[in-house]
């Protein structure tokens, strides 16, 4: 059969927690959540806690069993066995068994991934290679700091050369190098045509390695796309302003832009001198002939123009906003990105 | 199935791989290690045991009569050289009536066994012309074990019937060599088959089966709990595994981690009671399964509750709540099954005339009471006694029995057993008093006089009653009694004896000794009279003898040896042809009466063991076996055959009634005539239930059947320790008629599989439901 473009389809998933016998209390993890993954993508879940992140992915998974909906993994229904046979999975919070050593755990995990031993003998030295812990890893996983956990669980998912990677939080506990080595992985892992369904808290590292992000808060999808789609699509994406730095005193910046519409001076360097001294304003670049006059003034007086910088939103901005949004509306914000 | 194979291999290594594993399996080192030196021995003694004192009782007031010049001149010398402590113990005890125990009285005769001053020609004149004593009087030299002998030998001819013949071989429980107390009363083969079916059991029961069980819950209380880590869990469960799979080989996974120390253990103790006791019973080793199997059912339980609190405090609090609540159930369900089918169970049926009469267990007489529908006790409610005969003679319209003591495995003999006598309750009249030591509540008993010492059996013999023991046959002398009677009524009550009198009674006169003095016949002992009393038969360790009537007397004819065993308890029958010999827990054998040869081996019984065999006028004998199954062996056809009857299988007691008919009691307390030709029942008793009875048929029965039953597993385990040759364990004929439960031993095994199954799929059900 002809495998679709589609990794990971989820058509209206609902999922309800019930608690308490007498007093039940009810809790909407997940509130009719539609999304899809194209095979081949870096895919980045984002959503503060409670969002309703992990209970997606456990779906997924079929670790939890949802209300409503339906979800299919690389054409399979999710939770099924042979969905799960071709994904490997990063948990948070990773705790091996004590008795392990980390190449008896990795035989362990490629075991139970239906892996023979000579296969996994076969991968165990490129992969300790790949995560950086060749030459520990006859260690025992309880003298593991959580960056090498975290780096053996990375291993055990990509032992059986999955088609779809899901990593929950992959570089939790990693120092920046380990970041760094984790983006080089997931870079290679795209190279390679895998589809890598990534949850994280740290934006800037979702900003580098997915192609697309879905924002979810409070059980709903609050947004998705392209990072640049995201940006754009937010009200204040672009502001008509321009931030100029130019190299002189306040009073020569103020006397030389005095006919132009600016704006917020501010010192940037004090100097002793003028030609140390750095001053910044905003520019309204509503009509382009105003910033063009300004420029000119400045240059008619000979100021250095030290640096120019159109505004643009950053995707840590439109997560907040839309978070915040969320959060003060609690469910009944309208889906702003829709 | 891969992955599910490195779960299990992935717990196997988690247990090889945990410190717990290596601390238990040190223990269980220590234990064996501590085990090791412990074993038996056996050598050369002529020192006196327990259970060598069959009438400690006589014994002492003969001492105590010694001591006032009366009595033997042997038991005067025996009691000049006691020991001064032990003389005035003794005579404390004429003056307050202290109790002097065997074991005083033993360590006592045993300092004598050294002393060379003992032997007195003047107090023991027949001695030297004694063929085992000859040589060791007529040696000046004597060997410490030689002098020992002769003073043995002194000391039981000093109390003719009251001390036990010394064997010269003894048994001593070792410790790396050194002794620990004296010896026991058990040869070396009765002490392996005590040690294989009671100590054994009672090791496996509370040493494994409970204290080993409780540490191997406490320990796997964790393993469910820990898959339920949300680190672990999830990864686990992101694999292509199945939920209830992963459970169950997780579960499988504690029970390997059990196996281990079970397998360890066992096989140690396997090769401890082959290596230093001689006991190789693979029965041990089948313990293993089944311990893990008992095992399983506690680990269900607490896997189940780890599944829902994964808390592994909860799981042992739950599990353990769930023990005490099996064995509170168990514990009341044997209790009811004590009180309503042990202890009542039938022992021995008869009919005299119309009027059924039972023994019980516990040692009551009971008759049927038609009207009522029930039996009711008489003649006393006499408990934890031993109801002998009981014997009707038809010229004195009366029923006669005895009620010994009872001590199972021939524990310090029968002692001070009174003949009784009573009518039958058309029969009775309370004026009626022969003999007037006692009046029964009921009017309708009194008591006679005392059996000779150490009494095994009451029969009838022609038109009066014979006893069994092991000094000789006695025929009872009903006016020899009567005559003693009125001297002791002349006397005030009070005996010539004083207080031994009271307890010595007059053999000689009451009871006519119908063998010859020097009877010579060691236990185990069992008789049996041909219906036409032409012929006496008895079993003796292995030998068959057959006796003649002469007069009053008892002449030997002729014997036959049955190449048994040493000490192996069997059950005698016989018609006027043909003897059966049911050795306990052999094939019977079929011996020819007037030839005394055996005539072949009843093979279609198979090995089993018999508890009663009953002849009657036509030939026929009626078998019946410790596991309630009836045998018929007819002459004519010459073989042995299984009727078809109601009881079969369940029976406690047959007998012949005077008419050829077999009554048969069976199912605790019910009863049939029946008519063998015709096979069909002439006669049904069946009693109304009782309160209690309905309460545990209706209440208890019901609800322990459906009630898991952990401790039931023991009974497996007893069997498949039970070795074949210690079917039933006995010293002596009496205890083959214990009471038996018949129970099936794998019972317990399909009902806690069921258990198991129910609360492993409810734990797979839970789980595939819950969200984890």
């Amino acid at each position: 059969m002809q495998s679709s473009a589609t990794a990971i389809d989820v058509t209206d998933l609902s999922k309800t927690y019930r608690e308490g016998l007498v007093f039940r209390k009810v809790h909407n993890a997940l509130s009719h959540v539609s999304l899809s993954v194209k095979r081949g993508e870096v895919f980045g879940l984002l959503g503060p806690n409670g969002a309703g992140k992990t209970t997606l992915i456990k779906v997924l998974l079929g670790i939890l069993h949802p209300n409503q909906g339906s979800a299919t993994v690389l054409d399979l229904p999710a939770g099924s066995k042979s969905a799960r046979r071709k994904i490997g999975y990063l948990p948070e919070n990773l705790v091996f068994p004590r008795h392990h050593t980390g190449r008896s755990a990795l035989y362990f995990y490629g075991r139970l991934s239906e892996m023979t031993d000579s296969q996994i003998q076969a991968r165990e030295s490129e992969l300790w290679k790949i995560v950086g812990l060749k030459g520990r890893e006859q260690e025992p996983v309880r003298r593991y700091s959580k960056g090498m956990r975290q780096r053996l669980g990375l291993a055990q998912a990509m032992l059986h050369d999955p088609d779809l990677m899901v990593f929950d939080e992959p570089t939790d506990g990693l120092d920046p190098m380990g970041r760094q080595e984790i983006r080089n992985v997931l870079d290679q892992l795209k190279e390679r045509g895998k589809t890598v369904f990534l949850n994280s808290h740290i934006l800037q590292e979702v900003e580098l390695v997915c192609d697309r992000v879905a924002i979810m808060a409070t059980g709903k999808l609050r947004g998705i796309g392209t990072i640049d789609e995201l940006i754009e699509s937010h009200p204040h994406a672009s502001k008509s302003t321009v931030t100029v730095e130019a190299i002189g005193t306040m009073a020569q910046l103020q006397e030389a832009t005095r006919d132009c519409a600016v704006r917020d001076f501010s010192v940037v360097l004090d100097g002793v001198e003028d030609a140390t001294s750095v001053q910044r304003f905003v520019v309204d670049a509503t009509d382009q002939a105003n910033v063009d006059k300004v420029i000119d003034r400045l240059r008619e007086n000979s100021i250095s123009i030290y640096r120019m910088q159109r505004y643009r939103a950053s995707l840590e901005q439109v997560f907040m906003s839309i978070v915040g949004a969320a959060n003060s509306t609690h469910s009944n914000t309208p889906n702003l990105f829709k | 199935m891969k992955p599910y194979y490195a779960v299990l291999y992935d717990s196997f290594q988690e247990s090889v791989r945990s410190k717990v594993l290596w601390i238990l399996l040190a223990a269980w080192t220590l234990i064996l290690a501590a085990l090791f030196p412990l074993s038996f021995s056996r050598g050369e003694s002529y020192a006196f045991t327990f259970a060598d004192i069959e009438n400690p009782r006589l014994v002492l007031d003969n001492l105590a009569n010694a001591s006032a010049g009366k009595g033997t001149r042997a038991q005067r010398a025996v009691f000049a050289k006691l020991d001064e402590e032990f003389k005035s113990i003794l005579v404390q005890r004429q003056a307050n009536k202290r109790r002097i125990f065997t074991g005083l009285l033993t360590d006592s005769f045993n300092k004598l066994l050294t002393n060379k001053e003992l032997y007195d020609k003047e107090a023991w004149p027949n001695a030297d012309r004694r063929k085992d004593m000859k040589p060791l009087i007529e040696n000046e030299n004597r060997t410490a074990a030689e002098l020992e002998q002769l003073n043995r030998g002194l000391i039981n001819l000093a109390f003719p019937g009251s001390i036990r013949a010394a064997t010269g071989q003894a048994t001593w429980i070792t410790y790396a060599g050194i002794k620990l107390g004296g010896a026991i009363p058990l040869s070396e083969r009765l002490l392996k088959g005590v040690i294989e079916s009671a100590f054994i059991p009672l090791v496996m029961r509370f040493g494994l089966g409970i204290g080993a069980m409780i540490v191997a819950i406490i320990i796997t209380s964790s393993m469910i709990p820990d898959m339920f880590q949300t680190g672990s869990l999830h990864l686990l469960l992101s694999k292509p595994l199945s939920r209830n799979l992963l459970f169950l080989t997780k579960f499988l996974g504690g029970c390997i981690f059990v196996a281990v120390n079970i397998i360890y253990l066992l096989v140690g103790l396997y090769l401890y009671a082959g290596i230093r006791l001689d006991i190789w019973n693979t029965g041990i080793l089948w313990c293993i399964p089944i311990f893990i199997f008992t095992f399983m059912i506690f680990y269900s339980v607490s896997a189940l509750v780890g599944l829902i609190w994964k808390n592994p405090i909860i799981c042992v609090v739950i599990t353990a709540i769930f023990a005490g609540i099996c064995v509170c159930v168990g514990l009341i369900h044997f209790y009811f099954d004590l009180f309503l089918h042990v202890v009542p169970q039938t022992q021995r049926i008869y009919a005299v005339n119309d009027t059924v009469l039972l023994t019980t267990q516990q040692g009551r007489v009971q008759i049927w009471d038609d009207q009522s529908k029930a039996w009711k006790s008489a003649y006393g409610d006499v408990d934890g006694q031993k109801v002998m005969g009981l014997v009707w003679l038809e010229n004195e319209k009366a029923i006669y029995f005895a009620r010994p003591r009872f001590n199972p495995f021939g524990m310090g003999g029968n002692q001070n057993a009174k003949l009784e006598f009573a009518r039958t309750p058309e029969l009775a009249d309370p004026s009626d008093k022969t003999f007037s030591s006692k009046i029964w509540e009921d009017s309708r008993m009194d008591s006679g006089p005392e059996l000779p010492s150490d009494p095994i059996q009451i029969f009838r013999w022609k038109d009066s009653l014979a006893i069994l023991s092991e000094s000789g046959v006695f025929r009872f002398n009903p006016a020899g009694a009567a005559q003693a009677e009125e001297r002791k009524a002349a006397l005030g009550g009070l005996s010539w004896l004083g207080n031994i009198g009271a307890t010595s009674a007059l053999p000689g006169e009451a009871f006519v000794q119908m063998t010859d003095k020097n009877w010579k016949l060691p236990k185990p002992l069992d008789v049996a009279a041909s219906p036409s009393f032409q012929y006496l038969l008895t079993y003796s360790n292995g030998k068959v003898c057959r006796w003649k009537s002469d007069g009053d007397k008892l002449i030997q004819e002729t014997e036959i040896e049955l190449e048994l065993p040493g000490e192996t308890v069997a059950s005698i029958g016989t018609s006027d042809k043909n003897c059966i010999v049911c050795p306990n827990g052999m094939k019977p054998i079929l011996i020819d009466v007037e030839t005394m040869q055996i005539r072949r081996k009843l093979d279609e019984m198979g090995e089993l063991t018999v508890k009663q065999i009953v002849a009657d006028s036509s030939g026929c004998l009626v078998l019946l076996s410790t596991d309630g199954t009836i045998w018929k062996y007819e002459p004519g056809t010459d073989k042995a055959t299984q009727p078809s009857l109601v009881g079969q299988g369940n029976a406690h007691a047959v007998s012949f009634a005077s008419d050829g008919q077999l009554w048969v009691a069976h199912s605790f307390k019910k009863a049939d005539l029946w008519d063998l030709a015709a096979n069909t029942s002439k006669r049904s008793l069946r009693p109304s239930s009782s309160i209690a009875e309905l309460i545990f048929t209706y209440g208890i029965s019901p609800f322990y059947e459906v009630n898991p039953k952990p401790a039931a597993v023991y009974d497996t385990i007893s069997y498949v320790l039970e070795n074949p040759k210690n079917k039933t364990l006995a010293v002596n004929r009496a205890d083959l008629e214990a009471a038996t439960i018949k129970t099936d031993p794998w019972k317990p095994i399909w009902t806690n599989s069921l258990f198991i199954a129910a609360l492993l799929t409810l734990s797979c059900w839970y789980l595939s439901r819950q969200d984890l």
